[in-house]
């Protein structure tokens, strides 16, 4: 009798210690603040490139849009998960995650969300599926184009052709707004459309 | 390998402890339904207890990670099915799949026979899989477990298994004395 007393304070002690370590959220919602501030959470389409080719492990691409959307067209290696299969998930603590939507916003709020329960790096693409599209499936060179692009676009039209895709010389000026390679510039909606049309 | 033998090692012992705790005998484990002796529960949920705070807090203390153990998907209405049938064949059996597994190497006919049992329904299960699946597919609702289910902490969720696990053993025990 006196053994199962000290099991069962000894479970009770386990039991509420278990609540009072979880009180706390596992992510200080400051410290996110100023990780979104620094844009820390950000992974560019051409650095992500680079890591799928290298087969770094442990390396998650999630795709965030809908299920016809990933059939249609997607990073190759990602996984499509929809936001609330996400919240349920339990992903492996180790390696890395790359979040990626339409655009960018179901993409941040998933970030968000992994990084509330815990989840260290976890990045996004800024840019979603369209940042993939025209700088890695069909990154563009300007008819004008300065050395410092034309060397950018070299490193881009290699990867590019690893993974299938279509780079595009001596298009408009127009097609490539200054801080395309930097990132600096987001894919301007026109562009997209021109992307769209060429049947992406 | 190692995992081959881990298995074989923990097997072996688990079966050990349901024979020594006497519950490869079918009249024991029918009890349980009967109120007259719910050791079965109690083994049960305090395996459960042990195992649920020894990883909760080995996943705390950095010794294991817990989101590389695997969890079963819910299928809400399949599993209550399931679950009816199961059951259903335990208390006709009075046996469950390793309780019979351990009454059968212990040489009882019955454990036997719950065995073929087992093994019958393993099989009709198979054949009808074509025409069970849709069903066997439905309600999904994922990986999901208490916390994720009732919007709280893991820790918190622990807690209240830990007091449910408690409360249920103090309230065996009482019914356990008041049928004796």
């Amino acid at each position: 009798m006196r053994e199962r007393r000290i099991l069962a304070v000894a479970a009770a002690v386990l039991g509420l210690g278990a609540a009072a370590a979880d009180l706390r959220p596992s992510a200080d919602v400051r410290h996110l603040a100023t990780e979104i501030e620094a844009e820390a959470d950000h992974i560019s389409a051409l650095d992500l490139g680079a890591r799928i080719r290298s087969g770094e492990p442990d390396l998650r691409v999630l795709d965030l849009r809908s299920e016809a959307e990933f059939t249609s067209f997607h990073i190759p290696g990602a996984r499509n998960v929809s936001l609330t299969k996400l919240a349920a998930e339990r992903l492996p603590r180790q390696g890395t995650t790359v979040l990626y939507s339409e655009g960018g916003t179901h993409a941040a709020q998933a970030w968000v969300l992994l990084r509330v329960q815990g989840y260290g790096n976890v990045f996004v693409l800024r840019e979603g599926i369209y940042e993939w599209i025209s700088r890695v499936f069909q990154p563009r060179l300007a008819v004008d184009a300065s050395a410092a692009e034309r060397t950018e676009f070299a490193r881009a039209a290699e990867l590019s052709r690893f993974f299938g895709g279509t780079p595009l010389a001596g298009v408009p000026r127009s097609e490539v707004p200054q801080g395309y390679w930097t990132g600096a510039t987001p894919a301007s909606a026109p562009l997209i459309e021109k992307i769209h049309r060429r049947g992406c | 390998m190692t995992v081959e033998w881990a298995a074989s090692v923990l097997g072996l012992a688990f079966g050990f402890c349901l024979e020594r705790g006497g519950l490869a005998f079918a009249p024991k484990l029918a009890a349980q339904f009967y109120l007259t002796d719910l050791t079965v529960f109690k083994v049960m949920f305090s395996a459960l207890l042990t195992a649920m705070l020894g990883a909760f807090w080995l996943d705390k203390l950095g010794l294991m990670d817990l989101s590389q153990v695997a969890m079963p998907e819910t299928f809400v209405l399949p599993q209550l099915v399931g679950g009816a049938l199961f059951g259903a064949g335990f208390l006709i059996a009075g046996l469950c799949p390793g309780t019979s597994c351990v009454a059968a190497a212990s040489g009882r006919l019955d454990g036997v026979a719950a065995i073929a049992g087992i093994l019958a329904g393993v099989a009709a299960f198979n054949s009808a899989y074509g025409w069970i699946a849709p069903f066997y597919a439905s309600t999904a609702r994922g990986a999901i477990g208490f916390p994720e289910l009732l919007g709280m902490s893991h820790g918190l969720g622990v807690a209240l298994v830990t007091a449910m696990a408690l409360g249920g053993f103090w309230a065996a025990e009482r019914i356990e004395r008041s049928r004796a």
